[in-house]
């Protein structure tokens, strides 16, 4: 028998390698604690689906690291979030202050609400970084920004891509890609 | 095979994969340490490569929560059914597995490999400023790490798990107008390596990216460059100079530095020609500084720049200590000739009043922030 701590550790585990049986799972249990909670604050159903999202996107950086995994309950931590998410959006629409610090969320842990706002902040800092990736690789001509869509997004082998692009072996398929990167590099650090 | 045959990318990728040879992971250190345009070359290639796969994995997580908030609206009422759903025994295993082959994947990159400078000592602290509470974290982290890697080779022991995104702060200021600039090394790379990107912040509060040019880490100063094509800090010329001759004791100075989101101004005097252990590349200074201000510029009264502050000392001796601009001089005389700067000559600000000084400083000196995942 596994005992229940040890289960949510290892469903984190799974969700942080992309698992998708557990991460359906997390998002199972907790959505509905959210979507009820923002309804009430004056969300909509939609909202509910977009903060939801991000809050899990969230959820599956903080797991990548395995301290995290071992202290993280998860649904305090879904809730606490999308919380201080939702906070975060009315406070840019009306750009009046708002009480950022729920305490209620903190009872289990010893996170504060500036810990969840260092996570938030975390996570746009990355998503404007990735962003900018983005559009550096949308510059990239052809083959380049194929072939790196299809190794680091699409997660193809070499091996794919070498047949897929009509290269006769992956390691000239290989020689491609590390000159796209060259080019990649130069175009993102011109930006 | 030797690394330094080997193209830059496939050097960084096998590197990040934990596949490369022993003796070339003992090669590639030493080259780093000794050829900082490589290392900066090198640590550029880590960092693209590594944002460029966590991108792809944080797009296909994205779209697989998508998908299954899709799903969950098409299904509303199997919901409470489908609530108890386990995953068997078997596939538990095999993500545990999975997740610690992961971890020993992840660890065991680039900040693993680069050996700790440790030159800090408990009477001389950087002042770089950190989020609070990262340094007891990251003992704990160690602590943990430790005992993961301990069949791996000990260079591993200094890594650390991603957790967020930390920023270090610090300052830097201008050495040409098209977007060279310094800070301290400490700066930008601390025990735990490089950082994976640096911003700069001017006065009017825009980022900017910068790459690391060349550094020398025992002297704590790092060059650096604002990517951006065209750029340029401030209207006219650089308002300060560079001499090379030591400045005498008793010297007057001022500094700017971004202790906080605000430019700060503060000033003291040249306390004693050396530095910290009788360091002849630096001054003691009496000059109230704090975490933030590493990388500031030390000015005195004719708008010369002495130095760099890069240090204060522990509590009981409030003293600061400042890189002088001879060691940024030999720096720049080592690098390459297609990369020559040119540091500007006369200062401009010479016989300005104090407060007419600083405004014309102002957008040459910036706040740097170094953004990394621990």
């Amino acid at each position: 028998m596994q005992s229940p701590t040890t289960t949510e550790q290892e469903l984190l585990a799974a969700l942080a390698n992309g698992q998708r049986v557990a991460t359906e799972q997390i998002y199972r249990q907790n959505y509905h604690i959210v979507s009820g909670w923002l309804v009430k604050n004056g969300g909509s159903a939609s909202d509910a689906d977009d903060l939801f999202q991000e809050a899990m996107v969230i959820l599956y950086s903080k797991a990548q690291d395995e301290e995290f995994r071992l202290t993280c309950s998860v649904g305090t931590y879904l809730f606490a979030i999308s919380k201080h998410l939702w906070y975060k959006k009315l406070h840019r629409q009306s750009r009046e202050p708002v009480a950022l610090y729920d305490n209620t969320a903190t009872d289990e842990d010893e996170r504060t609400g500036i810990a969840y706002e260092d996570d938030i902040n975390a996570h746009e800092e990355r998503e404007a970084h990735y962003q900018q990736l983005d559009a550096a690789l949308d510059q990239l001509g052809e083959p380049c920004r194929s072939i790196l869509r299809a190794y680091y997004h699409q997660d193809k082998s070499m091996q794919e891509i070498a047949a897929d692009f009509g290269y006769t072996n992956p390691d000239n398929a290989k020689t491609q890609k590390y000159k796209c990167l060259a080019r990649l590099r130069k175009i993102f650090n011109a930006m | 095979m030797s690394i330094n045959k080997v193209n830059i990318w496939e050097l960084a990728e096998s590197y990040l994969a934990g596949s490369l040879p022993q003796q070339d992971v003992a090669q590639l250190n030493d080259r780093l340490k000794t050829d900082a345009v490589f290392a900066a070359e090198f640590n550029d290639a880590v960092n693209l490569i590594r944002a460029a796969t966590d991108s792809g994995k944080h797009k296909r997580f994205r779209s697989m929560v998508q998908d299954i908030s899709m799903q969950q609206k098409d299904a509303p009422k199997a919901e409470k059914k489908a609530r108890h759903i386990l995953l068997t025994p078997q596939l538990w295993r095999t993500a545990a597995v999975a997740a610690t082959v992961a971890i020993f994947t992840s660890t065991v990159t680039f900040w693993s490999l680069k050996p700790s400078l440790n030159k800090t000592e408990s009477k001389y602290n950087r002042i770089s400023r950190e989020v609070t509470g990262l340094k007891a974290e990251q003992a704990r982290q160690l602590a943990r790490q430790k005992q993961l890697e301990q069949d791996l080779a000990d260079q591993a022991k200094k890594s650390l798990q991603p957790t967020s995104d930390v920023k270090t702060t610090g300052t830097g200021f201008a050495l040409t107008n098209n977007g060279y600039f310094v800070t301290a090394y400490h700066v930008i790379h601390d025990e735990n390596g490089y950082g994976d990107s640096v911003y700069i912040q001017n006065s009017n509060g825009q980022y900017f990216k910068a790459s690391l040019v060349t550094f020398d880490a025992d002297a704590d100063v790092a060059i650096m460059k604002v990517n951006k094509g065209g750029f340029r800090f401030g209207k006219g010329e650089l308002p300060y100079s560079f001499p090379q001759s030591k400045a005498g004791l008793g010297t007057h100075i001022f500094t700017l530095g971004y202790p906080s989101e605000d430019i700060t101004y503060s000033e003291g005097y040249i306390s004693s020609r050396n530095g910290y252990d009788g360091n002849a590349m630096q001054y003691t200074l009496e000059l109230p500084a704090g975490h933030g201000q590493s990388g500031s510029p030390l000015i005195d009264n004719k708008g010369n720049i002495l130095g760099l502050l890069t240090a204060v000392g522990s509590q009981l001796e409030e003293k600061t200590y400042a890189v002088s601009t001879k060691a940024i001089v030999s720096l720049l005389h080592k690098l390459p000739d297609e990369k020559k700067v040119k540091l500007p000559k006369t200062a401009h600000i010479a016989r300005m009043s104090r407060e007419e000084q600083i405004e014309k400083m102002e957008a040459y000196t910036v706040s740097v922030k170094v953004y990394k995942k621990n």
